[in-house]
C-alpha cells in the first residue's frame, strides 16, 4: 500500500519478522506514548499531569493496601483475561465470560447457603469453587453446542448471555424472595451470607488465597496450552479448521471444550469472588464489567498465560487507584479513559510490528536530484 | 464443446487496421533492475527487453525472481536501483496506476475481481471514464467486441461469481484490454487452467500479439514455453542466466539454464501390482451445492500400483477425494480399505485404518499454515508415543521428529516458530508428503500433487510418489496434468461430470485420446 503525502510517499508493507528487540521494545513505547496522550488531556482539563500520574501510582501499588486492594481486584481480572485467552486462542471469540462469571457466583453462593454449616473448610470450599466453575463451564455450554453443531455465531450468543445471566442474577436478589435473598433486610434486597467457615481463607489483610488460585490457574493454562494435545489440537483448529478436521481432530468437540474451559474459569472467578470478597450474592458487585475487562487484559497480554498476570495487575492497579484520585478533584472516570487509550496505543504498536512503513521522497523531487 | 472454439490467430479485421506479427520498436526495457527484500535479492542487476507484437516467455522455478520483475514492470514494487523504459522512455512506475497510465498491466495468479459485481461493472470500476453514471450499455458492446476479437467470450452480463475460473482470467484480461493496456503481463496464467482452457488461452495471446500488443508469459513449464513464445528469458536465483529465440531453444536446454543442472530423464518403470487395498464401489455424493457432484463410482487400487484419475477439474475429483478420506459424507457406495468397511468410520479412524491424504488444498487443508512447520509435520503423529503419552505431549519429540523429516525430505526454508506459509510451493508439498509417508500409509490419496510446482520440486515429489509405489503403497493420483497422469500412472482413469468414462493404460493412451475423455467426447473409447 503506497500513499503520496505532496512530495513525501508512505509505502507499507509487510513485516517477515520482527527482532526480539522491536518484540519488546514496542509496548513499552506504546505505554509511554499513551500516558504521553494521557498527559495531554489531563493538562488539557485543567489538571496536573504528573500529580494525577503519581498519585495513581502510588494509590495502585505503593503500600501494603494499596497492593492488597489491587491483588483483590487483580483476582477475578487474571480468570477472566484466562477465560478470553484460551478461547481467543482457537479463534473462538468468547465475549460471554462476564455471565459466565456472574453464573459461577450464583452456582458458587447457592451452594454456599445450602452447605450453610453442614461442610465447612477445605472441602466445602473446593465444593463451591468446583460448583462455580462447572455453572460457567455450563452457561458457555449453551452458546458452544449450537456454535458446534449448527454454526450460530457465539460472539452474539456469548454476548447476549452475558444479559440473560445479569437478569437471572438480577432477579434472584431483587425481584423475588429466592433462596439467596436474605430475607430480614426489608430496607435494600441483599442476598444472604454464606457461613463464615466458607470464607477463603486471607493471608496478607484482605488478600485471599483466590489470588493463589488464579495465578495456578495461569500456569496450569500456560502448561497445557504448551505440553498436552490437546493444547496442540487447539492451535491447529485455530489456525485452521480444515486443516483441524483433515487431520482427524474432532472441530465440533473441540469448539464445545475450549468454550466449557473458557467458561469454567470466568466461573471459577466468580466463585472466589463470593467466597474470598463478597461472601453472599451481590448484584452491584459482580456487575462491574470485570467479564469484559477480561478481554482486554487479554489482547493486551497477546493472548499469553502468563502475560495475564502483570497486564491484570497493571489493570487492577488503576481501577483501584481511580476513587483515590477523586480525592485530589481528579474525576475517577479518568481512569477508564486513560485504560481506553493505553489500550489503542497498544493495539496500534502491534500494527507497527506487523507492518513497515518506509518514508521517502517522491519521485517528483528524485527525478529533480537526477537532473 | 465451446472449449474447442478457437480464434482465429491472426486478425486481419480492416476496420481496426491491425498490423499482424512483430514490429520494429520496443515495447519495454528494463535496465540492471535490482530488489532485495530484507536484504536477499530477488532481482540482481536483471535486464529485459521486449518487442512489439511479441511473446516473450519468462522462466525459471518458483522463487527465481520471475514475479517480483513482472511487480516491478507493473509499478507493484519499486527496484532499488536499475531503470525501465517504456515504448522508448524512461519512465517512473511507482504505482500500478501509473504503469496502467503507460499501458503497462498486469494479470496476477489471485483475481482482483468484485465477486459479486457483473463482468460489466468489474470492467468500469477503476476505469478512468467511469463517472458517476455509467452506460452499461456502450460498454457491454465493447466487452463483447474485445471478447470476439481476441476469444475472450464472456457474457458482459454474468456476475464473476458464476463464472468458471478460466473465464475469471478472461475478465481480468478484457480489464486490461479496456483501459487501453498494450504491455500484458501475464503471472503464471495456466496454473490455474485445464489443458483445454490453457490451449485457448494460447489462442487469445497469439491473437494479441498479432494485433501488435507485447506479452509477458510467466511460467515454469517448458511445454508451455516451446508452444506459445516468440522469446524466452531465463531466470534463476534473481538473476538473468540466458535468453534466446524460442525458435532456438530446446526444452533440455531450457531445463538445465531454469534449474541450472541437468534434469534425470522420467524412465517409467513398473511395479507389480499386488492385492487389492482400496475398492470404492457405487460410490455416490453431492458437491456443495447439493448436486450430485459423483455417481455411481468404482474404483479398485492394488497395493505397489498407482492409479490415475484424469479429468478437467470440476467433474467430481474433489469430492471423490473427500468421500474417501472422510471429509464429505457419501450418500450411496461402499468403500473398503483392506478389506474393512470404511464407509462411515470417521476422519481419525480412516487415518489409523492407514489412509493418508495429500490434499489438493495444501495451504489451508493440508496444513495450518501460521504454525510452525514442527507442528504441521506432527498433525497426524502427535497422538502415539513418542511425541505423546496419554494426554502429554512432548514438545522435544515434536521438533526432533521434525529436524530428522526435514533432512530425510529435504525441506529447506524454513527457522523455528516462523509460520509454514513461508515456504515456498515445493517445500509445503514435502513437508505434506512428509507427513503422510512417515505414518507408512497402506494407501495414499494425493489430489494435484504437482500443481503449481516448479520442475525440479515437481520431479522429487514424482520420484517420492514413484518410491512409495515400489515399497508396496497403493496410489490413488488425481490430477489434471496429463503429462502426470501418463508418466505415473499404472491405471488410468477418466472422471467426466462425477463419472469414471474411460479405463485405460497408460500405454495405450495418449494426451488426445484422454483429452477426447475428458472433454466427454465418449466415443473415444472405442
Amino acid at each position: 500500500m503506497t500513499l503520496s503525502l505532496g512530495d513525501f510517499q508512505l509505502t507499507v508493507e509487510k513485516r517477515q519478522e520482527t527482532s526480539r528487540l522491536v518484540r519488546m521494545a514496542a509496548p513499552t513505547f506504546s505505554v509511554a506514548f499513551g500516558l504521553v496522550i494521557g498527559a495531554l488531556i489531563l493538562w488539557a482539563s485543567g489538571q496536573d499531569p504528573i500529580l494525577a500520574y503519581t498519585e495513581m501510582v502510588r494509590k495502585g501499588f505503593l503500600g501494603r493496601l494499596a497492593l492488597t486492594g489491587t491483588l483483590i481486584i487483580a483476582t477475578p481480572l487474571i480468570l477472566t483475561g484466562l477465560a478470553a485467552v484460551v478461547s481467543f486462542r482457537m479463534k473462538i471469540w468468547n465475549i460471554g465470560a462476564e455471565g459466565q462469571l456472574i453464573v459461577g457466583a450464583v452456582a458458587a453462593s447457592g451452594l454456599g447457603l445450602w452447605l450453610g454449616d453442614r461442610i465447612t473448610g477445605p472441602v466445602g470450599i473446593v465444593l463451591m469453587l468446583v460448583a462455580g466453575a462447572v455453572a460457567g463451564a455450563l452457561w458457555a455450554g449453551l452458546a458452544a453446542v449450537p456454535r458446534a453443531y449448527l454454526r450460530t455465531d457465539e460472539v452474539i450468543s456469548t454476548l447476549m448471555l452475558n444479559f440473560v445471566a445479569l437478569s437471572i442474577m438480577n432477579y434472584l436478589i431483587f425481584s423475588s424472595f429466592s433462596y439467596w435473598r436474605d430475607p430480614g433486610r426489608a430496607t435494600f434486597p441483599v442476598g444472604r451470607f454464606i457461613n463464615d467457615g466458607l470464607f477463603l481463607p486471607r493471608f496478607v489483610g484482605r488478600l485471599h488465597i483466590g489470588l493463589l488460585l488464579a495465578l495456578a490457574t495461569a500456569v496450569l493454562l500456560w502448561w497445557a496450552l504448551k505440553s498436552t494435545k490437546w493444547g496442540f489440537e487447539l492451535h491447529v483448529t485455530g489456525d485452521s479448521p480444515r486443516a483441524a478436521s483433515y487431520s482427524g481432530i474432532r472441530v465440533d468437540r473441540q469448539v464445545v471444550s475450549v468454550l466449557m474451559v473458557s467458561g469454567s474459569l470466568a466461573g471459577l472467578g466468580g466463585a472466589i469472588e463470593v467466597g474470598g470478597v463478597l461472601h453472599n450474592l451481590d448484584p452491584r458487585a459482580l456487575s462491574l464489567g470485570v467479564g469484559f475487562a477480561g478481554i482486554v487484559v487479554a489482547a493486551l497480554a497477546r493472548l499469553s498465560p502468563l502475560g495475564v498476570i502483570p497486564v491484570a495487575i497493571f489493570v487492577a492497579g488503576f481501577t483501584n487507584a481511580g476513587p483515590g484520585l477523586q480525592v485530589l478533584g481528579i474525576p475517577s472516570e479518568i481512569v477508564i479513559l486513560l485504560e481506553g487509550i493505553l489500550f489503542l496505543c497498544i493495539v496500534g504498536g502491534e500494527w507497527f510490528l506487523r507492518n513497515a512503513v518506509r518514508v521517502r521522497r517522491g519521485y517528483r523531487s528524485a527525478r529533480m536530484s537526477a537532473l | 464443446m465451446n472449449d474447442d472454439a478457437l480464434p482465429a490467430t491472426s486478425t486481419e479485421d480492416p476496420e481496426h487496421g491491425v498490423v499482424s506479427g512483430r514490429k520494429p520498436g520496443e515495447a519495454a526495457r528494463l535496465q540492471a533492475i535490482t530488489k532485495s527484500f530484507y536484504g536477499i535479492p530477488a532481482n540482481d542487476r536483471v535486464d529485459f527487453e521486449l518487442g512489439w507484437g511479441e511473446i516473450h516467455a519468462l522462466l525459471g522455478e518458483n522463487g527465481a525472481g520471475k514475479s517480483t520483475l513482472c511487480s516491478v514492470l507493473a509499478g507493484l514494487y519499486q527496484p532499488d536501483s536499475g531503470e525501465i523504459h517504456v515504448d522508448g522512455t524512461k519512465v517512473d512506475l511507482s504505482s500500478p496506476h501509473q504503469a496502467l497510465e503507460h499501458g503497462v498491466g498486469m494479470v496476477y495468479q489471485h483475481f482482483r475481481l468484485v465477486d459479486r459485481f457483473t463482468v460489466a461493472e468489474n470492467l468500469a470500476l477503476g476505469h478512468p471514464e467511469t463517472g458517476f453514471i455509467t452506460s452499461p450499455r456502450s460498454l457491454e458492446r465493447q466487452v463483447a467486441e474485445l471478447g470476439r476479437r481476441y476469444g475472450l467470450e464472456v457474457s458482459p452480463k454474468a456476475s464473476v461469481w458464476q463464472l468458471s475460473v478460466g473465464e475469471q482470467q478472461r475478465v481480468e484480461i478484457l480489464k486490461l484490454l479496456y483501459r487501453g493496456v498494450r504491455i500484458l503481463i501475464l503471472d503464471e496464467p495456466t496454473a490455474v487452467l485445464t489443458p483445454q482452457e490453457s490451449r485457448r488461452l494460447f489462442a487469445t495471446m497469439r491473437a494479441m500479439a498479432a494485433d501488435g500488443r507485447a506479452i509477458i508469459f510467466v511460467t515454469h513449464k517448458l511445454d508451455e514455453v516451446m508452444e506459445v513464445s516468440d522469446r524466452v528469458i531465463v531466470l534463476r536465483d534473481g538473476e538473468r542466466v540466458g535468453s534466446m529465440e524460442t525458435a532456438d531453444a530446446d526444452p533440455a536446454t531450457l531445463a538445465r539454464m531454469m534449474v541450472g543442472r541437468e534434469l534425470p530423464a522420467s524412465g517409467r518403470s513398473r511395479a507389480t501390482p499386488g492385492e487389492p487395498v482400496l475398492a470404492v464401489r457405487g460410490l455416490t455424493a453431492e458437491g456443495d451445492r447439493g448436486i450430485e457432484a459423483m455417481r455411481d463410482v468404482d474404483i479398485e487400487v492394488r497395493a505397489s500400483q498407482i492409479v490415475g484419475i484424469a479429468g478437467v477439474a470440476g467433474n467430481g475429483q474433489r469430492e471423490l477425494a473427500e468421500v474417501i478420506t472422510g471429509l464429505r459424507k457419501s450418500k450411496r457406495g461402499q468403500i473398503l480399505l483392506g478389506g474393512v468397511d470404511i464407509t462411515r468410520a470417521s476422519t481419525l479412524e480412516r487415518i489409523k485404518h492407514g489412509l493418508g491424504f495429500v490434499p489438493e488444498d495444501r495451504m489451508r487443508t493440508g496444513m495450518a499454515g501460521g504454525l510452525p512447520l514442527s507442528t504441521n509435520l506432527a498433525l497426524k503423529a502427535y497422538r502415539e508415543p513418542p511425541l505423546s503419552r496419554g494426554p502429554l505431549l512432548s514438545r522435544r519429540a515434536v521438533d526432533e521428529r521434525a529436524r530428522r523429516l526435514e533432512k530425510q525430505f529435504d525441506i529447506r526454508g524454513v527457522r523455528g516458530a516462523l509460520p509454514t506459509s513461508l515456504l515456498s510451493g515445493g517445500n509445503i508439498q514435502r513437508t505434506i508428503l512428509a507427513r503422510e509417508l512417515s505414518a507408512r500409509p497402506r494407501v495414499l490419496v494425493a489430489a494435484a500433487p504437482t500443481r503449481g510446482l516448479d520442475v525440479a520440486a515437481i520431479e522429487a515429489i514424482r520420484r517420492i510418489l514413484l518410491d512409495e509405489r515400489d515399497a508396496g503403497t497403493a496410489i490413488l493420483m488425481i490430477s489434471e496434468d496429463l503429462e502426470e497422469i501418463l508418466d505415473l500412472s499404472d491405471v488410468i482413469l477418466v472422471l467426466y461430470e462425477g463419472r469414471i468414462v474411460g479405463n485405460l493404460s497408460p500405454d495405450g493412451a495418449t494426451p488426445e485420446v484422454l483429452g477426447m475423455l475428458m472433454a466427454g467426447h465418449t466415443a473415444a473409447r472405442a
